[in-house]
């Protein structure tokens, strides 16, 4: 997959045009939205939302609920509670859903005897959409040499370009991208990440979930974190960053203690320094100058979405999570 | 307008892949075995009797149960593969209010099932006519009695196709649908008629006997509803079962 051809950024022919800058695409709303299968609940109380014009990395470690959060969003799966809506609307109810959202979702869904062009036939016909921008499609995401071939013989990197070009066949205002670089070479990930920061700086709505942790720290400029189905961060990826506190005290487990019954997630990085999350440095200050604890350094500190991540998720299977990042990077 | 883009679409996906071929590999060959029996077969007394009348050719050129049972499973594995392949996915992201979709679905597989049906009555009566050439006897089917043969074929295998297609949409998985399409079509009514023997009118094998006015009871018009009602009531199932689950 080296050698794949590049993703290019001219997606869209007419939409931006038709709607012009002013017209906000929709904002996605997931609303106390609760899902079990069974007895096993794997959403619970979950509500965020997903704002135009930015890119959102929707992140948790597997089985986090984000595939299952995604479905429920595009009426693949009914939620027990709650609601999700595209623009304030309910998927079923858009006018035209496939000129409003485009979705790849894992794992890929591809006849493996139909030919690459012919399933974005099929989805043309289905859609509406003008058979030319067939081509066009098949021409961006550099798959128009092996357009007529199986896709049963496609390496996982070209399904997952197909996939990207069914995606954008409507040019929709809204992205819903399930692990969309699965598979892409280095190239393929950079020019997916040039396409995605275009359409969010035109006003598009990117919702993207992955395991790849810098991959999201490069592209997003929201996140959306889960664990175990239930919300554990959200907002800007900068502000969330900088929610860290470096703290050095002589009496770091003294000091463990009095912030953890505050509320915050205490990491020790050395001997005598700790890091903190979930309180405002303000804070800190005060509830060790309560409890008599000497400070010798209370600091700011910015944090890798690694680092974050692992605290959001108290580690829960982040190897596996790591272990995919960097086997990624290194391919 | 969405409808017809829809059923559009469902027949293009029909027509991408090799499955046709093979369902027609399949006509070609019970043609191929009919017309080698014209040549070779003989009744039990050694003569060629069951080609002799016009009524005998149409018994043997009728192909309304056999195009109902092949496009039945036409139906059934179509349908049921696009679970297994997840391509239902992307069809209920283009129209995620279900009935639409599975409806233009089911519209599509009527299509397939009458092409199946017409084709396998044509190619029968093409080559019946071919092996007769080697008999003593000439083709003595009327055009009346010829049209008749292939609508019934037509009618009897839309409705198999859309039975299959119900069960298919129903079971969602390839080998069970085909083996809930045998249950129903080949195993249970056999079993029905032994229990009740009132019933053998209304089983699919009498039904296209009346409808290719090889028989009589219980008349054309109620096979007709019959044979439709047979299909209906698995789509109306996996219409139903549709809307409710989880797709993935």
């Amino acid at each position: 997959m080296s050698n794949d051809p590049a993703i290019t950024s001219s997606s869209r022919t007419t939409r931006t045009q038709q709607r012009g800058p002013s017209t906000a695409a929709p904002a996605l709303e997931i609303d106390h939205v609760t899902k079990s299968y069974d007895d096993d609940t794997v959403i619970t109380d979950l509500s965020f939302t997903v704002q135009p014009g930015r890119v959102t990395g929707f992140l948790g470690p597997n089985g986090a609920g984000k595939s299952t959060t995604m479905k429920i969003l595009l009426d693949l799966a009914s939620a027990d509670e709650g609601s999700a809506t595209i623009g304030g609307t309910r998927y079923r109810d858009l006018e035209d859903p496939a000129r409003t959202v485009g979705v790849v979702l894992e794992p890929n869904a591809f006849h493996p005897g139909r030919s690459g062009r012919n399933h974005l036939r099929i989805l043309a016909d289905g859609g509406g959409f003008p058979t030319e921008r067939v081509q066009e499609m098949l021409t961006v995401v550099g798959l128009a040499d092996a357009a007529d071939r199986r896709v049963g013989a496609y390496s996982m990197g070209m399904r997952q370009r197909l996939s990207l070009a069914a995606a954008l066949l409507g040019d929709p205002p809204v992205l819903v991208l399930d692990e969309p670089g699965n598979g892409l070479d280095p190239q393929g990930i950079r020019d997916l990440r040039g396409l995605l920061r275009e359409r969010a700086a035109n006003g598009d709505t990117i919702f993207v979930s992955s395991h790849l942790l810098s991959e999201v720290e490069h592209l997003a400029d929201e996140v959306v974190v889960l664990n175990k189905g239930r919300l554990v961060a959200s907002g800007s990826l900068g502000e969330l960053q900088r929610e860290e506190t470096l703290v050095r005290s002589p009496s770091p487990e003294g000091l463990t203690k009095v912030l953890q019954s505050a509320g915050g997630t205490v990491q020790p990085l050395e001997k005598d320094t700790l890091l903190v999350r979930g309180l405002s440095i303000d804070v800190i200050g005060s509830r060790a100058h309560q409890a008599g604890i000497e400070l010798h350094e209370l600091s700011p500190h910015s944090g890798s979405l690694e680092d974050l991540f692992m605290g959001w998720t108290d580690g829960t299977d982040v190897d596996a999570t790591l272990d995919t990042a960097k086997e990624v990077q290194s391919a | 307008m969405t409808s017809l883009r829809l059923v559009r679409a469902e027949l293009r996906k029909l027509t991408t892949t090799k499955m046709p071929w093979a369902f027609f590999a399949v006509l070609a060959t019970i043609t191929g075995i009919t017309a080698v029996a014209v040549v070779l077969g003989t009744d039990a007394d050694g003569s060629k009797g069951f080609i002799s009348t016009a009524a005998d050719q149409k018994s043997l050129m009728a192909f309304a149960y056999n195009g109902l049972v092949i496009a039945g499973l036409f139906g059934a594995i179509a349908v049921a593969r696009e679970y297994g392949h997840d391509t239902v996915v992307p069809t209920f992201l283009i129209e995620p209010r279900r009935h639409r979709a599975v409806l233009a679905q089911f519209a599509a597989m009527i299509v397939g099932g009458a092409v199946i049906g017409f084709v396998g009555t044509a190619l029968t009566m093409v080559a019946v006519a071919i092996a007769l050439t080697a008999t003593d006897y000439g083709f003595l089917l009327s055009v009346g009695d010829a049209a008749q043969l292939l609508v019934a074929s037509s009618f009897a295998s839309a409705t198999g196709a859309l039975l299959g297609a119900g069960i298919g949409t129903f079971v969602r998985n390839t080998g069970g649908a085909v083996a809930a399409l045998v249950l129903v079509l080949l195993i249970a009514p056999p079993l029905v008629v032994q229990l009740v023997s009132e019933t053998i009118s209304w089983v699919p094998g009498s039904l296209a006997l009346v409808a290719s006015g090889l028989a009589d009871e219980p008349g054309m018009f109620a096979a007709l509803i019959a044979m439709a009602a047979w299909a209906a009531i698995p789509a109306m199932i996996g219409l139903l079962a549709v809307q409710r689950r989880d797709v993935v």
